[in-house]
């Protein structure tokens, strides 16, 4: 097998062309785009969107799903604003509160359905909405304003293109990266995932690993809450609410399967690369931005018909 | 039996309306309690205007949970209903201001769209073998986007003063016309699911759908003509907001549209697994969701705590729903 024939079996391989293609094709019609400052505003608006893909990705591989991701991390991030302003604590201690809140949160979503063997959706649905309405209750839409002017440097500072921000999914991808492949519960997560009676069979705490996903998720959707409160400066309620969208779309056009067992850290990452290519695309074409929501929709489906017709030729093949 | 239509071979049709008929009176029983705590505590709630705007959310609250209803039964969800009714919004408001046509073409026009964009969704899901969560996630997102490309998210409020008019009206002083039709498209649904061939074979390929397919119902086109009718129902509550607020606004439905969606089948024990519908209870559960969100209001405990309120209901809900059933399905075999 040739090393291009090999690359073409790799999910996220398509991906990368189609990242390379674009990239390409950007720096040849907008001379604007190979700018540091547009490379960098690029690779700063990554971040968020890798650690949503990422806390999505997590309850895809178990099975599950988490429709909380973006109302929890919007909880999060004022949980983490109002202890920064209204408490005055230190940084030290806010962000493992804030993920400490996060992982509270996935463990509730895991042990309600776990225990009650309700469907994860209709319960991720109504924790949303549970969690939302706190964040709206507490904050009445007013947002938090003064963040410590680290965590802001933090959020603003960068080596040539490349925003510091970014470090923190990097590091979060290579542990997870890890998790799922070197890692007993790593395994045991990806086993429940694949076939849940078989994982059970051979021993596998089957309730004990989907309540261990939903953990992880919360906490990466936490993760993600507090990047976007340093890359914005504020922390906004409004955080979290676009992200449904985005939390699906990044694993699934990296190549995961919705019935679980199957996800690819480097598909999810290289699928949020694309997409922020795309946007950036758009604003450099002065293109109407609706076009984004519109395009991303039918990414979506391009990538589900894709995987659909390589698992059609794998299995004839 | 109940209008919860069950084809599960375990299950006797005396637990079904055991456990149908408790659950519907249960929720009624919710919906008195919380009508005589919020009349007592805020005497404003049982005002004639407060019933008015009342009846009239409560309308367009059963009909979109009408319109993910229909899909539940097949098995299926629709995140794009939401969507799809603000499509529609905008059709009519196309239609009636921009080509100044007659209004029954306005709406029918909508209607069309709606169906049609139900079709799609069902025809992609069927086609591609895909689940139907992630299609009409990405469709709902396509309709979306196409339309504020269309319209330039600009809203159309000069449609024929009739509309605006009719979203006022009021029959016997309280009661709005658009709760009447909403009542109207539920005895539809009602008979559609309990007497007809085509109701049954919904539930059936719902239920099971390989059984079903064995039985000889045409599994693939049952399922795109549930979604096809979502489609038209979704359009129909786009067309009763039109109504209300005597404007085309590109900012309704939407994922605002997705809570109350599961909501009123959800609550009113329609199975996310498929197979059965509560028409009924699905009118309870959204006048559960509509009595909470006017008596909030009314007390002014604010919208921001609705939300909480919502999803804790939605929680408490599923929750007894599942340990009633626990509980009948015990009783039934202590008795044998």
């Amino acid at each position: 097998m040739t090393l291009v024939h090999r690359l073409a079996l790799v999910e996220w391989s398509g991906l990368l062309a189609a990242i390379i293609i674009g990239s390409v094709g950007l720096a040849v019609l907008t001379p604007n785009f190979l700018t540091e400052f547009n490379l960098y505003v690029m690779l700063r608006s990554l971040c968020v969107g890798l650690l949503v893909g990422f806390a999505q990705m997590v309850t895809l591989g178990v099975g599950q799903m988490n429709i909380a991701v973006g109302a929890l991390g919007g909880l999060v991030a004022i949980a983490f604003g109002g202890v920064l302003e209204s408490l005055g604590l230190p940084l030290a201690f806010a962000v493992p509160a804030a993920l400490a809140i996060g992982a509270l949160g996935g463990l509730i979503n895991g042990l309600l359905t776990v225990r009650t063997g309700i469907n994860g959706f209709v319960v991720t649905l109504a924790t949303a909405s549970a969690f939302t309405g706190i964040n709206l209750g507490i904050t009445k839409s007013i947002p938090f304003y003064k963040m410590p002017p680290v965590l802001v440097a933090f959020g603003e500072q960068h080596f040539h293109a490349f925003p510091y921000l970014l470090i923190v999914p990097l590091i979060v991808a290579a542990l997870l990266g890890l998790f799922l492949s070197r890692t007993v519960p790593g395994r045991q997560l990806l086993a429940v995932g694949g076939n849940s009676q078989a994982a059970d069979l051979s021993g596998i705490p089957r309730g004990r690993i989907i309540v261990l996903a939903h953990i992880l998720s919360g906490m990466l959707a936490a993760a993600a809450a507090v990047l976007a409160v340093a890359q914005l400066g504020s922390a906004q309620p409004t955080i979290g609410a676009d992200w449904l969208l985005l939390s699906f779309a990044a694993p699934i056009i990296g190549g995961a399967a919705l019935t679980g067992g199957h996800i690819s850290v480097l598909g999810t990452m290289f699928a949020v690369a694309l997409i922020a290519l795309i946007e950036n695309g758009m604003v450099l074409a002065k293109v109407d931005p609706y076009w984004v929501q519109f395009l991303l929709g039918a990414l979506i489906l391009a990538a589900v018909w894709l995987n659909r017709w390589r698992a059609v030729s794998a299995g004839a093949g | 039996m109940t209008d919860q239509g069950v084809h599960e071979p375990l299950l006797s049709g005396r637990r079904l309306l055991l456990a149908g008929a408790s659950a519907r009176i249960g929720l009624l029983a919710i919906v008195i309690m919380f009508w005589i705590l919020f009349s007592s505590l805020a005497p404003g709630f049982l005002s004639a205007f407060n019933l008015f705007t009342l009846g009239r959310s409560l309308a367009i609250d059963v009909v979109i949970g009408f319109a993910q209803m229909v899909v539940l039964a097949t098995g299926g969800m629709n995140l794009a209903v939401g969507s799809i009714g603000v499509c529609a919004v905008m059709t009519s408001g196309y239609l009636l201001q921009i080509l100044g046509l007659p209004i029954p073409i306005g709406i029918l026009g909508a209607l069309v769209l709606g169906g049609a964009l139900g079709w799609l969704n069902g025809f992609a899901i069927v086609r591609t073998g895909v689940n139907s969560f992630i299609i009409t996630l990405a469709s709902a997102n396509l309709f979306s986007g196409a339309m504020l490309i269309l319209t330039k998210a600009v809203p159309l409020n000069a449609l024929p003063s009739e509309i605006g008019a009719f979203g006022k009206m009021k029959v016997a002083s309280v009661v709005s016309p658009l709760l009447l039709i909403a009542l109207g498209i539920g005895a539809a649904l009602y008979v559609l699911f309990r007497y007809s061939v085509l109701g049954r074979q919904i539930l059936a390929a719902g239920a099971n759908s390989r059984a079903a397919a064995m039985s000889g119902v045409p599994v693939g086109r049952v399922v795109i003509l549930g979604h096809t009718l979502s489609g038209i129902l979704a359009a129909s509550a786009g067309l009763m907001v039109v109504a209300r607020l005597g404007a085309a606004m590109p900012a309704v439905g939407g994922e605002e549209w997705l809570l109350p969606s599961f909501l009123g089948p959800v609550l009113g024990g329609t199975l996310l697994s498929g197979g059965t519908v509560a028409v009924i209870g699905t009118m309870l559960g959204a006048a559960l969701v509509t009595t909470i969100r006017s008596g909030l209001l009314v007390l002014q405990i604010g919208n921001f705590w609705l939300q909480l309120f919502l999803g804790l209901i939605l929680l408490v809900a599923v929750l007894l729903d599942r340990y009633r059933g626990l509980y009948v399905e015990r009783r039934r075999l202590g008795r044998q």
